[in-house]
């Protein structure tokens, strides 16, 4: 399964309600809460063996899936 | 004192250009007072004394709606705009307001709710722009939001006519019985656990604060007031932050916080996403934490980064104006250790009822004095079977209000907390009935039963169903009648749910498969 899938079965769990494919400001538009970010890095850390730093907690990275399954590719990668 | 515009008034003559709220915006005291005193101007002159509904803004600029209905000589009823539309909808029927205050942020998104939730009988809508520094009043006439425009008689005659015990706010809370419920509570409570928090937390007049709950709800009444009070300041830190906390850290070290009350999640989740591990926190030095019990091995790493720090473990009820009791840490805590909840806050009264109904060192929590809140809204039944004569007085009417909670007091007579004698239950910072929870989704069409559980490791509430939907269209539904905090991140579907002999809901086989 690629990255994305898999990515795309924790948030599809997480928060049936959002249609993840097509937001693009998930956290500037306040879409996402603080409780689904909280799980949603717990998560990543479970099943990607990565571990989401302070510094990665920005809007950039999570506003969309394709700025997620980024960081996430680098975080595997260091 | 026998009003909180006194506080504000005797702040605003001495320290007039200071800000009192600091955001989205920068509000001084003077402004606070002033627009507080126009709009309480424009809506003397309206029909009516029951309480306004206001739907505003997390701003600087909230504040200023509050006092202005005060002014008026009205109690006012914070909402959410951004709660499911069903679920305002079940408030506004208990509140049955004439009057609604709106704020330029969610004006547009409040008409577009009242045309579906008000047919016929729309009350008087009134919008307070504080960009354009305007209020425009239900017939379209614009006042200007300035000194101008104050009728210092009229004011006078309405404070002239209040007393300590007029209600001051209705805060809406969790209902196991799926309709919320309206804490009413007056001036006088207000006033004396200010006063009681301000002395246990030592906050003067250089402090600032930093906001972290929403305005309507019941934490914020710290974040109000105290800035009336003491003439200290309050940062309302946005909400984004407590999930970036780098960026958390650096606007409370650049504001200056000295002085935070928490939920103890808002402590708990930046722990969990690396704070402290980039950047130190500067200026705070007192941390007042409540709503759960909190983990000692989270308080472990905030003693350590903040070794000169205040910290003090509130415990307490909406009920009885937030709080019941208080404890300061006053050593090093260690991972696997309970916090006690302390004693009782100046001017409280705190004891435990047995099953008999006899003060015991261990039973329910029970509170009494002039902390109580006026009872539960426009629902005199659930009033009834909460704030109760207390059973051991026989000699003359003693109000108490009985918390569900248990407690026990120790050779010091320090209370300790010991969970719910019914399924309520803490999730990040929020009060939530199981029972809430299961009467929304038993009420959806494809729904035949439901068992709301809490995974409290991983703080997760946890919905067994049975029936047709899907779990995608339950979630959909569940988030059009109950607030966000509420829903169920995890929904397990089942053929038949597991039984106990006498048919309920064998709970304790669900907690297993979790």
């Amino acid at each position: 399964m690629s990255t994305r899938e898999q990515l795309m079965e924790i948030l599809e769990e997480l928060r049936p309600d959002i249609d993840f494919e097509n937001e693009q400001a998930l956290i500037d538009d306040h879409i996402m809460e603080s409780f689904d970010v909280v799980a949603l890095v717990s998560s990543l850390a479970d099943e990607f063996d990565i571990t989401v730093r302070p510094k990665d907690l920005l809007p950039k990275n999570f506003n969309n899936v394709d700025a997620m399954v980024e960081l996430i590719e680098r975080l595997m990668e260091e | 004192m026998k009003n909180v515009l006194e506080w504000l008034e005797a702040s605003a003559a001495k320290n007039p250009q200071k800000p009192a709220f600091i955001g989205d915006k920068e509000i001084t005291f003077e402004q606070v007072m002033t627009w507080a005193k126009t709009i309480g101007t424009t809506l003397a002159q309206m029909e009516g004394d029951a309480p306004v509904a206001v739907f505003s803004a997390r701003s600087a600029t909230t504040p200023a709606l509050f006092a202005g209905i005060v002014y008026s000589g009205r109690a006012y009823a914070p909402i959410d705009a951004t709660l499911p539309q069903k679920r305002i909808q079940k408030i506004l029927t208990n509140l049955n307001p004439s009057l609604i205050l709106v704020d330029q942020e969610s004006h547009a998104r409040f008409l577009k709710l009242a045309s579906e939730i008000f047919e016929d009988r729309m009350p008087a809508i009134v919008k307070v722009d504080f960009d354009e520094l305007t209020i425009t009043k239900q017939d379209e006439t614009i006042v200007s939001l300035d000194a101008s425009n104050i009728d210092a008689t009229a004011l006078d005659q309405i404070r002239e006519q209040m007393v300590v015990t007029d209600p001051l706010y209705i805060i809406y809370t969790s209902g196991s019985s799926g309709n919320p419920k309206g804490v009413m509570t007056s001036h006088e409570s207000l006033m004396t656990y200010i006063n009681a928090y301000c002395k246990v937390m030592q906050i003067e007049e250089q402090d600032c604060l930093g906001n972290q709950s929403p305005l309507d709800y019941i934490a914020a009444i710290r974040d109000i007031y105290i800035p009336f009070k003491t003439g200290c300041q309050t940062a309302i830190i946005p909400k984004e932050y407590f999930m970036e906390p780098n960026m958390l850290f650096e606007y409370m070290n650049e504001k200056h916080v000295t002085s935070v009350g928490w939920s103890v999640s808002a402590l708990t989740v930046p722990l969990s996403l690396g704070a402290f591990e980039e950047v130190k926190l500067t200026s705070l030095n007192k941390v007042c934490f409540s709503g759960s019990v909190m983990p000692c091995s989270a308080l472990r790493v905030w003693q350590e980064n903040l070794p000169d720090a205040r910290f003090v473990n509130q415990y307490g009820p909406t009920e009885a104006t937030a709080s019941c009791t208080y404890y300061v840490v006053d050593h090093r805590v260690t991972d696997d250790e309970v916090l006690p909840i302390g004693k009782a806050y100046e001017n409280y009264r705190v004891f435990l009822l047995d099953e008999n109904n006899q003060k015991a060192d261990r039973g329910e929590i029970c509170v009494s004095g002039p902390i109580l809140a006026l009872g539960y809204y426009n629902d005199p039944e659930r009033t009834e079977k909460s704030f109760v004569n207390n059973p051991t007085n026989h000699a003359y009417p003693e109000r108490i209000y009985r918390t569900g909670d248990i407690g026990s007091l120790d050779e010091n007579g320090i209370l300790h907390f010991h969970g719910r004698m019914d399924r309520q239950i803490k999730h990040m910072g929020h009060r939530v009935e199981l029972d809430e929870v299961e009467c929304a989704a038993n009420a959806i069409e494809g729904i035949s039963e439901s068992a709301c559980l809490y995974n409290k490791p991983k703080e997760v509430l946890v919905l067994f169903y049975c029936g047709d939907l899907e779990k995608k269209g339950l979630s959909l539904a569940l988030r059009e009648t109950i607030p966000g905090f509420m829903v169920p991140r995890k929904l397990i579907k089942m053929d038949a749910l597991p039984k106990l002999p006498n048919g309920k809901i064998d709970l304790k086989k669900l907690e297993g498969e979790m």
